[in-house]
Parts: structure tokens; sequence; C-alpha cells
């Protein structure tokens, strides 16, 4: 009974929260609105013993990710007012859309695959079980392939980045240290004949 | 805390994906060594590299289809020939690229991140398995998007590679989603399981699986520029270099063909009606929006990327056909598109003067005067890309032609031969521009004697295959062996 009432709270603020992330004027207030929709899809997952999953998504997504949202809007002075003017133009067809997506999702969820009778409830298997451990041998094991292919794609996203970014301008003056230490006194100073 | 035993997986298969991993990262690495006018080492590197893995390939591959790595791998016939149309695409595009890019920035880290792309299509090719797929499609994306928006001084190239950005991991999004939706309701993300387990699965479970299959569907005809989720691609073929506009043309298509053969094939066999009915639509759109739009183009790379997208809409027939004709059919497209493609790119990179390359349609006036030899290459080309008989565009549209009309889509046929006549003009109109006007801009062409074999070589494989088509039609249906 507790527990579903934690269910509740937690999946009722997650989805409060997310209409603010949309809804909200203010970005900064957006981006607060996801870092707590994020907290509170942490503590679903706990509520289901995934504590690793549920502590990852708060170390990362809130601790590194939002963190990063927050400084690129702080930043990048974006005026949205501007950004909308053109949404009243795009808004027929792409409710129209919307709609017709949005009734196919309710139906697919609502057709029974997805409900609580049809997939067994696990109890609390998982609380004698270490999580952290658990994926790692999965992680090493069955899904090696994927981790490293996750790990190039890493590696890409690394030097994409610094290839689309990073640029040795010509006119600007670089510090050259091992110039500097290596200088000698006759560099700098020499005796002019009077 | 008990040992935990790591059994080590088969890697045999994988020699080929783990070769081109670690030249990729070397090349990385040798770069930093390398003075600026050594640079263009780092390509040579990477077409050596692509020839290297041809060979590795085709020493690992094998008839029957072998899985490793708990099955998240497949390596059969199918996979094998695409992995090479794959590679033989990338070195040609890198050939282009060594002396477009010389002046750029970040020369080492161009190819290698060409390398990595290749290595993604790679992954994709061999994927029995979404999640394999997902990652060998990301892999690749991201390479591409940064290659697109590589000349970050040039406004139109970082308005390419953004707009190219936004729009593909939108098309991913829809892809996991679609992907969610078959995993809610077989269980498992491997394609032979999703296939039964979406076979034997009541009908309540249709909805949910329809809709899985038109997400899945979605975000993969992105990647392939399939209409009406085309709209990304004029603009990043026209702001992308020219070397990478010609990879992206053939390359990811083949990958991503490949693999929605293989979607379609293993894991949505149950679905076919309606699989078949989605793409009949899409194919019909794909083809009217690239052969009509491409008329009004007067940047050559703007209408070869509408061109692109109606190819996309015939190859599409193959698909529809769901025989082993089709499917044979669109290996049969893509093999002898790869040629037409890379042909009229390299000519289009070799008429590169002063940072303004030969775009616009005008810029070729008058070429036959000045190099008879380029003029007729691109003469060949283009008949070939509109289907004109006894070259090897013909023997593409044929093969994808008659599998549609015997499999009973007799309409489909006629519209895309309809709609090939429209494509027939503006390929023409170019023939025209070179061979019947007079010269209007100064030409000023770039002497690199591998691009000049590239585009020899391109155009001698065109009339080839136009002349003797059937042992390319036989290799594609042998490297059916492993998928149907």
């Amino acid at each position: 009974m507790l527990e579903l009432g934690f269910f509740y709270l937690f999946a009722g603020l997650a989805v409060v929260s997310a209409l603010g992330v949309v809804l909200s004027r203010n970005t900064i207030h957006a981006v607060m609105f996801l870092i707590f929709c994020f907290f509170n899809a942490a503590g679903l997952f706990f509520l289901l013993d995934a504590e690793f999953i549920g502590i990852i998504l708060i170390l990362i997504y809130v601790g590194a990710v939002m963190v990063l949202f927050m400084f690129v809007v702080m930043m990048l002075e974006v005026n949205f007012a501007k950004l909308r003017e053109g949404m009243l133009q795009y808004l027929p067809l792409g409710g129209i859309i919307a709609l017709v997506l949005f009734i196919e999702i309710i139906a697919a969820a609502g057709s029974g695959v997805f409900s609580p009778e049809g997939i067994p409830d696990p109890g609390h298997a998982a609380q004698q079980v270490n999580n952290t451990v658990e994926i790692g041998k999965m992680l090493y094991t069955k899904y090696l392939l994927g981790f490293e292919i996750a790990a190039l794609i890493l590696l890409v996203a690394l030097v994409g980045a610094i290839v689309l970014t990073l640029r040795t301008r010509k006119d600007a003056k670089y510090q050259n240290i091992s110039r500097q230490v290596n200088v000698r006194p006759e560099d700098r100073m020499y005796k002019v004949k009077m | 805390m008990t040992p935990v035993n790591f059994p080590l997986p088969n890697v045999v298969p994988l020699i080929p994906e783990m070769f081109v991993a670690t030249m990729a990262m070397f090349i990385l690495m040798l770069d930093l060594f390398l003075a600026k006018e050594k640079k263009v080492w780092g390509g040579y590197l990477a077409i050596l590299t692509c020839v290297a893995a041809g060979g590795l390939t085709l020493m690992v591959g094998s008839a029957e289809s072998v899985s490793a790595f708990y099955g998240f791998f497949v390596l059969d016939a199918f996979s094998s020939y695409a992995k090479l149309l794959i590679y033989a695409g990338t070195a040609l595009a890198v050939i282009l690229s060594l002396d477009y890019i010389k002046e750029e920035f970040g020369v080492g880290e161009y190819y290698t991140l060409m390398l990595f792309a290749m290595l993604g299509m790679m992954i994709m090719a061999s994927a029995p398995n979404f999640v394999t797929m997902y990652l060998g499609l990301e892999l690749m994306a991201l390479c591409t998007y940064v290659l697109v928006g590589f000349q970050r001084d040039v406004l139109r190239s970082s308005e390419a590679g953004l707009k190219y950005f936004i729009l593909g991991s939108l098309a991913s999004g829809f892809l996991l989603y679609g992907i969610s939706f078959l995993y809610g309701v077989t269980g498992s993300f491997d394609f032979a399981t999703v296939g039964s387990g979406i076979a034997h699965s009541g009908s309540g479970a249709r909805f949910a699986v329809l809709l899985g299959l038109v997400f899945v569907i979605a975000g993969l005809a992105f990647k392939i520029s399939l209409a009406p989720f085309h709209m990304w691609t004029p603009d990043a073929y026209e702001g992308a270099p020219t070397p990478i506009t010609a990879f992206m043309s053939v390359a990811p298509k083949v990958a991503g063909l490949v693999i929605l053969i293989r979607v379609l094939v293993d894991a949505l066999p149950s679905l076919q009606v309606e699989y078949i009915t989605i793409f009949s639509w899409l194919a019909v759109l794909s083809m009217a929006v690239g052969n009509l739009a491409a008329i009004a183009q007067r940047n050559i790379k703007r209408m070869l990327a509408y061109s692109t997208i109606g190819h996309v809409g015939f190859i599409m027939l193959g698909v529809i056909a769901g025989n082993a004709d089709g499917y044979a059919g669109v290996l049969v497209y893509m093999t002898i598109y790869l040629f037409m493609s890379m042909g009229a790119f390299a000519v289009i990179v070799l008429m590169n003067r002063e940072g303004i390359q030969g775009e616009l349609l005008d810029d070729f006036a008058g070429l036959s005067k000045v190099r008879p030899g380029y003029a007729l290459a691109m003469g060949l080309y283009l008949f070939s890309l509109a289907g004109i008989p006894f070259l090897g565009g013909f023997w593409a549209k044929y093969v994808v032609f008659i599998a549609a009309i015997e499999s009973g889509h007799l309409y489909l046929a006629i519209i895309a031969l309809l709609f090939s006549v429209v494509g027939a003009f503006y390929y023409i109109r170019v023939v025209k521009y070179i061979y019947f006007d007079d010269q209007r801009v100064e030409f000023n062409f770039v002497e690199n004697r591998l691009m000049q074999a590239t585009v020899a070589v391109t155009a001698v494989a065109v009339v080839a295959i136009g002349i003797f088509p059937q042992p390319v039609i036989n290799i594609c249906k042998a490297a059916l062996g492993g998928i149907i």
C-alpha cells in the first residue's frame, strides 16, 4: 500500500514536472523542472529495486548533463519568443499528426499487451541481488559487443567535438612555453655601441 | 563475491571490424606525427585499410551464416557482399578527398571519421539484433554528422551539419521508440525471436506491433532518405564537402537498405502485407519527389540529392517484391549505383576551382570542348543514371522492375517507368549543357592521377556491366545466402 502510494507520488510528480518543462516560459525554470522530473524517474527505478539505474540517472543526468544544460542556457541568449513565432502556422498540421499519434499510442498501450495483468509482477526478487554486479556481468559477457561499439561511439563523439570546435587561428598570439623557458639573456638584451 | 568467469567469444568473424577499428585509431595517432605536406598519407592508409578489409572479409566469409558474440553478430554471404560494397564506396570517397581536403584543418581526423563511419556500416550489415543495429547506426550517423559539417568556415556546411544532426537524432528517437514497442510485445531484441514472437502474438498485440513497425520504418526510411523522410537530403548534400556527399550517396544507403531487408525478412515476416502497403506509398512518393523536384535544381549536388531520393524509390520496388529476385535486385541496383554516383561526383570534385566547385549546371557548359574525356565519362554516368539501355543503370532498373511485376505489382512498375522517363529529362539536360553549349566559365581542373583513375574505372564499370550484366546479377543472387 505504501509502495503504491509512493509510485503514484513519483509518477504524478514526474508527469507534472514534465509538463512544466514544456509549458514554462523561463528557460531556467524548464531546466529545473527537467531535473525534478529526473529525480522522480529515479524514484520509480528505486521502487523497482533497480538501484543502480536510479543512482546513475541522478549522478549522470542530474549531476552532469543537466548542469551542462544550465550552462548552455545561461551562456546562449536564446530568444524563445522569436522561436515560437512560426508556431501558429505549423500548429494545424502538426496538431493533427500529434493527435493521431497520441490516439495510436493510447490504443497500443491500452490494448492489453502492456497491462499489469499481462506482465507478471516480479515482487521483490531483486532485493537479494546486487544490481551493479549483475549488470557488470551481463555487460562484459552477453552484451560485450554492444559495450565495445558504445566505447567507439564515445571516441567518435570526442574526436568529432574536437574537430568541429578546435581551430588554431593564424592571427592569434600563442604562448610557446618551451621557448620562454629556454630564452637566453642575449635574446632579450644586446649592447649597443654608442 | 564470487569470481566471474569471462568466456572469450569467437572473434574470428569480427576480424575485418577489429582491423578497421585499429587502423582508424592508428591513423588518428599517426596524423599527430606527420608534417603538413605529408598528411595525405593518412588518406593512402585509409584506402589501403579498405582494400585490406575487403581481403579479410573474403577470407573470413563463408557461404553459411556464422553467429558470434552470443547472437549479437552474424556473418553470412549477404553481410559480406554488403561490406564489399561499403568498402568500395568508402575507398572511392577517400580517393576523392585526397586533394579536396588537404588544405583543411584536421586531415587525420577526417580519414579516421570516415573509417569509423565505415565500421558503423559494417556492424549494421552484420547485425542480427536491434541492439547491434542501433549501435552501428549511431556510430555511422555520428561520423557523418561531423563530416557533413567539417568545413566549419563555410556557413552552409555548418548549417547542413546541424540540420542533419537534429533531424537524424529525431529519426533515431523514432527508431528506438518503435523498437521499444516490438520489444514490449516479444521481450527480445533478436530479429528471429522478434519474428516468431510477433507471429505468435494474439490479435490484442496487433496494434502495438503495427505501431512499432511504423516507427521502425520511419526511422530507417530517414537513413535511406525515402520520401517523406527525405527533407534533410538536399541541404546535407549541398552543404557537405563534395567527397562526403559522394560517400553519403552510396555507403550509408547500402548499409541502410541491407539492415532494412534483414529487419523485414527476419523480424517482421508476419507483417509483410502491411509493410508492402506502406512501402508502396513511400516508393511512389519518393519517385515523384525525387524526379520532379530535381528538374528545378540549378546546383548539381542538389540535383543529385533529389536523384538519390528518386533512385531509392526505384530500389524500394525490389523490397516491395519481397522475394529473392527483389532482394537480389536491390543489391544489383546498389552495386551499379555505386559506380554511377561515385563517377559523377568524381567529375564534380575534379572541376574544383579556387574554392568554388563546378557545382552549378551552367559550369558544365562546354565541358566537351575542354576535356572530352571527362565529358564522355560524365555523359555515360548521366545516361546510365537515366536508365538508357545497355549501360549499367538500365539493368539496375530492369531487375527491380521485373521483380516487382512478377510479384504482382504491375501498377507500381508502370508508375516507376513513367517517373524514370521524367528523370531522364534532367539527366540528359546536363548532357546537353556539356556537349551543345558554349563554354561560360574558365575551367580549372584538379590534376590527380588516382582521381582520374577513379573516373576511368567507374566509367568502364558502367559500360561493362551494361554489356555483361549477368555476372553481377549472379553474384548478387548468390549473396542472398543466409538471409533467405
